[in-house]
């Protein structure tokens, strides 16, 4: 869980955590490269707009480290659904789904995977 | 000296001599208005040989219409029954085939039973004088033909003259103002900015510009844009100033309708960081609120999902505040004392949002003593430093770093914008402050912020320079007059 806003990593912390999840909140870009360059993650949630670096540019540093591996949300409050940015993230299939604050728990939750 | 060189014959030649090299005609008549004697320089002007004219009577030498129109021999008789001389009479001669010559004469009684008559031929500096008094009456009515305000005053701010135009603006007569300090007919808190100017052109050769209101008899105040610029003298010292005033009513009323729309644009720029910043609070009390519509959840966790909503919903707003206060049309323009430092700190917190989503750094270093105060509306220097602030944004869509420089200095204070973007072309340098000259694409710059920015600090007595060269960023400089 990617967010530079405090705020936000404790409300999806406490959505996630009552599902059963173990959250890593980290709150800036260059702190997530590095935990995803050396842990294995089951779903990460990704804000668009950090202060260092931008969110998909964290997600192809990641994809480059260890291909194939992660998979991606998209959390902005920045970008709306059918922006281009999002729409060709997708396509590049550098990010599985896209995520505009502010959303529902079940929005939350539907993005994950059901495996 | 041999005893024949102190003849009389000598003296007699000597005085010849002198005669003839004087610039003047110099004639002796006798009591029977006859020549006696004249000068080289008489026969030259009269264009006469010698021979006609010792021993000729007056009448005969000068032609009638002199002889009736000065009534010379009248005159000469009158010097030799009273013995009291003629001074510096004016006459008009024309000689035959020459052009007209103005001469001042003067009749002097002489021992010798005769009198001296003298003629200075003024006609060059009379054409010199008719040729200043033409082009003063010229510039006397270029003067009083203009619809702007043009007035002189001395070097320390006393008013010599005032156009008609003046007299009809402020509804004041030249002889009401004369002799007055201008600041007395200007809008209050002028007298120290207007003892600024005065003393900046006793040294200086520029001309300073500014905006304040002149109060009319009525006690109406009228906006007005000045230049002050110094009167020099031939070596170069101010002898005084000539301040030219332009009513500003009707440019006013369009620049705020440029400055409104031009800060709409602005606003438009700050969207993508303002969407951003709200929706963070709003997602937070989104989920927060539907925390507490859940059963069983600790009255612990239900406070804090209480606080964030609260803290949410106060951060969201505050944002809304601040964009408020911008894009609120300023509602007057009387300069006050203002904190320098409290408007770049407000500016800055209306860009950090903008400046975040773009990966760019704030760097601000300000005085940290005291309080910056200069003579200003906040509100318009705040456009001016949300305009600076904003394109250094918009020129580093890849990240970099904003920074913000201030320097005291004795009588101003100089605010340094660098930005770490792309640069300014050297032939665009001389342009960025030209209304509508912009470089950005098509919908996302008007081409206005600079040239309003140029002007509310032109209009504050301040200036903006620009240093950049491409690639390697920009730096933008405002100076303002310190209070």
């Amino acid at each position: 869980m990617v967010d530079d806003e405090p705020d936000m990593c404790w409300v999806m912390e406490c959505i996630l955590r009552s599902k059963g999840y173990e959250v890593v909140t980290v709150l800036s870009g260059e702190e997530a490269c590095y935990q995803l360059a050396n842990r294995d993650f089951f779903f990460v949630f990704m804000d668009a707009k950090l202060p260092d670096m931008d969110g998909l540019e964290v997600v192809r540093r990641a994809h480059a480290a260890r291909p194939g591996i992660v998979r991606v949300v998209l959390v902005s409050g920045y970008h709306y659904h059918d922006d281009p940015v999002i729409r060709q993230a997708i396509n590049e299939n550098l990010i599985c789904g896209f995520l505009a604050k502010p959303f529902t728990h079940s929005d939350l939750l539907n993005a994950l995977p059901s495996s | 000296m041999s005893a024949k060189d102190m003849s009389p014959n000598r003296f007699e030649l000597l005085y010849g001599m002198l005669l003839d090299a004087i610039p003047s005609s110099v004639l002796l008549v006798d009591e029977k208005l006859h020549i006696v004697s004249v000068n080289r320089n008489f026969l030259v002007k009269s264009q006469r040989g010698e021979a006609m004219t010792v021993g000729r009577p007056l009448a005969e030498v000068f032609p009638t219409i002199i002889m009736e129109n000065t009534d010379i021999e009248r005159r000469i008789r009158e010097v030799f029954r009273t013995g009291t001389p003629v001074k510096g009479q004016r006459m008009t001669y024309r000689a035959p085939g020459v052009p007209i010559r103005i001469y001042y004469y003067s009749i002097l009684p002489i021992p010798t039973n005769q009198v001296m008559l003298l003629m200075e031929d003024v006609t060059e500096q009379v054409r010199l004088s008719e040729e200043v008094r033409r082009v003063e009456r010229h510039l006397a009515s270029v003067v009083e033909s203009a619809s702007d305000i043009v007035l002189s005053t001395d070097t320390e701010g006393r008013i010599l003259t005032w156009n008609s135009a003046a007299e009809k603006l402020s509804g004041l007569s030249t002889q009401e103002v004369r002799g007055q300090y201008f600041f007395q007919f200007c809008g209050s808190n002028q007298q120290q900015t207007l003892r600024k100017v005065f003393l900046l052109m006793k040294s200086g050769n520029e001309s300073h510009t500014t905006e304040f209101p002149l109060v009319t008899s009525s006690g109406d105040s009228i906006l007005v844009s000045w230049v002050f610029s110094p009167m020099k003298d031939d070596y170069g010292q101010t002898v005084g100033a000539v301040v030219v005033g332009r009513d500003l009513a009707e440019r006013r009323k369009l620049e705020n309708q440029l400055r409104q729309s031009q800060k709409l644009a602005a606003l438009g720029v700050m969207a993508g960081g303002i969407a951003h910043e709200i929706r963070n609070p709003l997602a937070v009390c989104y989920s927060a609120a539907e925390f507490l519509l859940m059963d069983n959840i600790s009255s612990e966790f239900r406070n804090e999902c209480s606080r964030k909503i609260q803290a949410g919903i106060q951060k969201a707003s505050a944002i809304i505040e601040n964009l408020l206060r911008f894009a609120r049309p300023s509602p007057d323009t009387e300069m006050v004392q203002v904190d320098l430092n409290t408007v770049i700190k407000d500016t800055l917190d209306l860009i950090t949002n903008q400046a975040r989503v773009q990966q760019i750094r704030i760097q601000l270093e300000l005085e940290q003593r005291r309080p910056v105060l200069v003579l200003g509306v906040s509100g318009l220097l705040q456009q001016v430093f949300m305009n600076i602030f904003l394109n250094g944004i918009n020129a580093m869509p890849d990240g970099g770093v904003l920074s913000i420089t201030e320097e005291i200095f004795e009588a101003e204070v100089a605010v340094r914008i660098s930005d770490t973007g792309m640069g300014i072309e050297e032939s665009d340098l001389d342009k960025i402050f030209d209304p509508f000259h912009t470089t950005s694409p098509i919908g996302k710059g008007t081409g206005l912020g600079l040239s309003i920015c140029y002007s509310i600090a032109q209009q504050h007595l301040g200036s903006i320079h620009v240093q950049s060269s491409p690639g390697k960023g920009a730096t933008l400089t405002v100076r303002l007059p310190l209070l």
